[in-house]
């Protein structure tokens, strides 16, 4: 909420500094945004009166004016504005101002013609971010008054940010009661007296949906000059407010709202139809509102209607047709309370916010009503003339919120805040805030003002409390907690020990949006429809994602465009599959790899990664488990995968995810020149540890023996490990394929492939025979289950 | 006589002159083997009158001795000398880099996520996580955020068809932990959160911190100790650190912490604002609604709970200025850390 310093003064003139007012409100709550001044300073700026004007040959906007600023001979100045006419009243810069952007007036020659000064727009005075046109003045304006003091420059706009609990703070008035409480200051408030009523003229009111609407107040003026100047210490009050002027009827609805916080709103009378409904509205109705869009109404919107038609939203927004036009004679001024639940509904379904429903969401004190249509008459009166009728007021008693006492014990303010507040601190606070209390045996019974309609428990007053006192004033204790030491189980394989060790392999954390393009995630993933978001952010980024290879092949694609041809990259984080009507969202662990091998270096040659690059970190993963056992790759199928570089990753029977090299298809869609692989497995379902079981190492002489065999090509190295595995019995410690080979020298369709078989015995040392025994056995195997040869 | 002088300087002639430890081997079987020069002289020794051989035979013993000290001296010089050599053949450039995979790196963010849990751990803090797709009443209703709540659309939101959404902060983490666990409770929840907000200081991802400690007897003043302890631990900095009153609708009494600028020592700066300080969380008691929704007994617990913006304090820690670096994962930016 922005609000001029100077009209806040009006209000309350705490004796502390601008500074420290504000640094008690930013403590207190309320914090201050910015503190800006209206203007910087200005002299020589004066209010001048255009008496002549004419249009300059051979210029496109230039006129000659002849301006009266109330002393010495008129001057003659060359002004480009639009709407500067023979008649107005404008600021005028005179030789020597020093205008903000640096200007000084001087009088020269403009095209061949002598000028003595400038016509200024506000924002040549650095009033407004841009120029729209001359400021004018009332006719009332005194000529020769220097503007800076004209139009109270000397002023500061004060931002204060208003939290959703505090809808009282919209205004003027709450500020200064607000102001008044933290600093001990009265405020001086305007007198607003009732205005009497000239007219007897009123319309029925009825409330026909009491629980939405409890109270309206009501007022006919007639007569009015619709077409009147707001004066211009209004218009300049509005505008410091973050609001422009309208019409003056419209300005002063502006204005009281800002100055008491009552939203209100002025129909065309001539439009009414024999009085005022407020109800839900009817079956197709529809109603062309202010901002000139027309909407069909929804039978839980709160509606003011006459007797045939809507007239307006409640509290959201008037109707064009019912609006108050410049040729309007006759007003009806609303001032009602509508429940702040309704308001906040109605405009977040129509996706309407004004000022007005603003300040209902946020509740507005419902005992406000005839003092802000008493004050709104006064000043229309002032401004556009008429004559009132006598206020109406109907009100559903039964329907109005009600403010009872809370009740609020001492001892409680010390539970919640850790330290005791005196009794009688706790009692001036709440005098300071204006509430009502009754001593009662263990604290007191506290009435709030109606204002503050955001307090309803003990603990929203404690927080008054504190916020009064001053948080910051709290001790900073450490109560005597009872510690226990959380259970830290080697049974799971912590995430942490994953990336850390996924960093030390070379590979780089990437934090991608798990929201993602759904063309891109197709590609990736095309087996899973992704869940869409109804309101996406940008297009590109419409689905959330069913693995994380999109944010990895984006994150690969982003550096390749920036010479970085080496990737290693992983990420953490759910993907989110969608199964039936819900949604499974697994943590999953996914990797990438792409370019060279290695870093390029003296040492190493160069080669490119490829899929046992992967696979070989991957493994390292796994086995932190120590159940590397349990984890088989075997040859898979996935759509955006290479099929003859796949691997479906399996523990014990159970799919834990895929490894493989992205298929040359999706390699050639998304434009990439190089082999990519990766990975992705299921946290959930990897992260099971086992805790290691110390089995003493054998003080006997490992044997190792190397067999090379010829075995068709289709042979996974796997099964032939298994098969020497369950041959050769427990003394076989570790079989190592240490080269597999195809090509010259091996028959057509087979392969190569040379293992070693690494023999201990637990408790003796193994005899040569035993050896050659069981080696002829697993030969025997290999050649049983898999046709092999042994290679000579 | 002659013949021994002769001999030891022919021999003293070669052994010095020996090139290798092999010639050098040759030379002491030649003189001193079996068979060798000497021991035939000795051999030879019967040959000679009684009345000379003592004095020739010490002749023979004393030269022997020479020969021995002269291959041993030699023998030592020239296996110095192969060392040197093999030495000066191995010696090689050790500024060159060793052979090596490359480092990897941990991205900013999760490094502040393992420092924050380190340090909460400290204090007995259990590290829970939850569903980033989210209901309503979790997200919202539960935390004191009915439907009409001005706060509702404070924080724009990212929807699904079936009503559900993506959380807009780490809160509902507290509502699904205390429902299945009675106090004393002492958690911290960190991930990632979603606005519909994408601009120079706002991303429509980011991440946040959340913490809540519900016991008997738990206090405004426990949680100002607690986060003061925190900031100072996480930046290791007594930075000065300033509670403001504020509104959440979860807890009440609510407040701001804001720290002293990490980058000016509140001079004022652009990091700051000029302000000299920085907002760094949000925290309060949590609110008697709250514990209401999921069945704790406000009146026998009371509780904290805090809330923080990860990236933020990533990026203080950091020193970084562009918030969208860290969801860009430029590589060359990620190894920095």
């Amino acid at each position: 909420m922005k609000v001029s310093e100077l009209w806040l003064q009006e209000w309350i003139r705490p004796a502390l500094s601008r500074d420290k007012v504000c640094e008690r409100m930013t403590m207190a709550g309320l914090e201050i945004e910015s503190v800006t001044p209206v203007a910087v300073p200005l002299a020589k700026v004066i209010v001048g009166k255009v008496t002549h004007v004419k249009k300059l040959p051979d210029t496109d906007r230039l006129s000659l004016c002849e301006v009266d600023v109330g002393r010495g001979a008129p001057l003659s100045i060359v002004c480009g504005a639009d709407n500067v006419k023979p008649g107005v009243r404008v600021p005028t810069a005179t030789e020597g101002a020093v205008l903000p952007n640096n200007i000084t007036i001087k009088k020269s020659q403009i095209r061949g013609v002598f000028s003595e000064g400038m016509l200024c727009s506000a924002y040549d005075l650095g009033m407004a971010e841009k120029s729209e046109g001359l400021i004018i003045f009332p006719d009332d304006a005194p000529l020769g008054a220097e503007v800076w003091d004209y139009l109270q420059l000397n002023d500061t706009v004060i931002d204060v940010s208003i939290t959703p609990n505090r809808g009282d703070c919209l205004s003027v008035m709450g500020l200064a009661n607000e102001i008044s409480a933290l600093t001990q200051t009265k405020v001086t408030a305007p007198d607003i007296q009732a205005v009497k009523a000239t007219l007897s003229d009123t319309l029925p009111v009825v409330l026909q949906a009491p629980q939405k609407c409890s109270h309206y107040v009501g007022r006919i003026i007639k007569n009015v000059k619709a077409d009147a100047m707001t004066p211009i210490w209004m218009q300049e009050r509005l505008r410091r407010s973050g609001q422009r002027s309208i019409s003056p009827v419209v300005d002063v609805m502006n204005y009281v709202m800002l100055e008491l916080g009552q939203p209100m709103h002025a129909f065309d009378l001539a439009t009414i139809s024999n009085g005022i409904h407020v109800r839900t509205a009817n079956e197709s109705e529809k109603l062309a509102l202010l901002d000139g869009q027309t909407v069909e109404l929804t039978l839980d919107t709160l509606v003011i209607a006459d007797n045939q038609k809507p007239l307006a939203i409640a509290g959201v927004m008037g109707g064009l047709d019912s609006s108050v036009t410049l040729l309007t004679k006759d007003i009806f001024l609303e001032s009602a309370y509508f429940q702040s639940q309704t308001i906040a509904h109605t405009s977040r379904s129509y996706h309407l916010n004004s000022e007005s429903s603003y300040r209902f969401e946020r509740g507005v004190d419902s005992t406000l009503q005839v003092k802000a249509i008493e004050r709104a008459t006064e000043l229309l009166l002032k401004i556009v003339g008429g004559e009132p009728g006598p206020v109406i007021d109907v009100t559903e008693k039964n329907y109005l919120p009600t403010i009872k006492p809370i009740h609020l014990r001492e001892a409680r303010v010390k539970v919640i805040l850790g330290m005791k507040i005196a009794a009688s601190e706790i009692e001036n606070i709440f005098t300071r805030l204006g509430f009502h209390f009754e001593k009662t045996t263990d604290g007191w019974n506290v009435t709030a003002t109606p204002a503050r309609s955001d307090i309803s428990l003990e603990v929203d007053l404690i927080e008054e409390i504190i916020r009064v006192y001053g948080a910051d004033r709290v001790p900073t204790v450490n109560s005597a907690y009872a510690m226990k030491i959380h259970p830290l189980s080697a049974k799971k394989l912590p995430l942490a020990t994953l990336r850390h060790t996924l960093s030390n392999l070379g590979y780089q954390e990437i934090v991608t949006y798990t929201f993602v393009d759904k063309k891109t995630q197709l590609l990736l993933n095309p087996s899973h429809d992704p869940k869409p978001l109804l309101n996406p952010i940008t297009a590109d980024m419409d689905v959330m994602r069913t693995n994380l290879w999109p944010g990895l092949v984006k994150t690969l694609i982003y550096n390749l465009n920036r010479q970085q041809n080496r990737i290693r990259l992983f990420e953490s984080g759910l993907r989110f599959v969608p199964q039936g009507t819900t949604l499974l969202q697994e943590r999953v662990l996914s990797g990438l790899i792409s370019g060279p091998a290695f870093p390029p270096q003296w040492g190493i040659a160069s080669r490119q990664s490829d899929f046992f690059d992967l696979k070989g970190d991957l493994q390292v993963l796994l086995n932190l488990t120590f159940a590397k056992e349990e984890f088989t790759f075997k040859s898979g199928v996935h759509p955006a995968l290479h099929p003859g570089q796949t691997a479906e990753i399996f523990r014990n029977e159970k799919s834990v995810g895929f490894i493989g090299g992205l298929h040359p298809t999706v390699l050639q869609m998304l434009s990439l020149p190089q082999p990519v692989f990766v990975f992705e497995v299921a946290l959930e379902l990897i992260e099971d540890a086992h805790q290691p079981k110390a089995i003493e190492v054998s003080k006997f002489p490992e044997i190792r023996r190397d067999i090379a065999i010829f075995v068709d090509r289709s042979v996974p190295v796997e099964a032939i490990s298994g098969t020497i595995k369950r041959s050769a019995g427990e003394w076989l410690q570790e079989v190592n394929v240490f080269d597999v080979y195809q090509g010259k020298g091996v028959p057509e369709n087979q392969k190569s492939i040379a293992l070693s078989l690494t023999l201990q015995h637990a408790s003796r040392t193994l005899v040569d025979d035993e050896v050659v025994k069981l080696v002829e056995r697993v030969i025997v195997a290999l050649k049983d289950d898999f046709a092999a040869e042994l290679r000579k | 006589m002659d013949n021994l002088d002769h001999l030891l300087k022919s021999a003293t002639k070669e052994i010095t002159n020996a090139e290798d430890l092999k010639s050098l081997d040759y030379y002491r079987v030649h003189y001193l083997g079996k068979k060798g020069v000497l021991t035939e002289s000795l051999k030879s020794l019967g040959q000679l009158p009684p009345e000379e051989r003592p004095a020739m035979g010490q002749k023979v013993n004393v030269i022997k001795t020479q020969i021995q000290t002269l291959i041993e001296e030699r023998e030592a010089l020239l296996q110095q000398n192969q060392i040197a050599t093999q030495l000066a053949k191995e010696s090689i450039d050790v500024t060159l880099s060793g052979r090596m995979q490359s480092m990897g790196s941990i991205h900013p963010v999760t490094q502040t996520r393992e420092r924050i849990e380190n340090l909460f751990r400290q204090m007995g803090f259990v590290t829970k996580d939850g569903p980033e797709v989210e209901d309503e009443h979790h997200n919202f209703e539960a935390l004191n955020i009915p439907d009409t709540h001005p706060a509702r659309a404070m924080q724009d939101t990212f929807y699904f068809e079936d009503k559900t959404l993506l959380r807009t902060h780490t809160s509902p983490v507290q509502i699904r932990y205390m429902k299945n666990t009675k106090p004393p409770i002492r958690m911290i929840a960190m991930g990632r959160v979603y606005r519909r907000d994408f601009d120079l200081t706002h991303t429509p991802m980011f991440h946040q911190v959340e913490g809540l400690m519900v016991e008997e007897g738990v206090s405004f003043a426990d949680l100002r100790s607690t986060l003061t302890q925190f900031l100072h631990a996480f930046f290791e900095a007594e930075l000065p650190i300033r509670f403001r009153s504020s509104y959440f609708p979860f807890t009440e009494p609510s407040a701001e912490v804001d720290m002293g600028c990490v980058a000016c020592s509140q001079k004022g700066c652009r990091i700051c604002k000029n302000t000299g300080w920085l907002e760094v969380l949000g925290c309060g008691m949590v609110h008697p609604n709250v514990f209401k929704f999921v069945d704790i007994d406000s009146e026998k617990y009371t509780g904290w709970a805090f809330g923080a913006g990860l990236d933020r304090l990533t990026m203080l820690r950091y020193g970084m200025t562009d918030l969208r670096a860290l969801f860009e994962n430029d590589v060359r930016f990620l190894g920095q850390f």
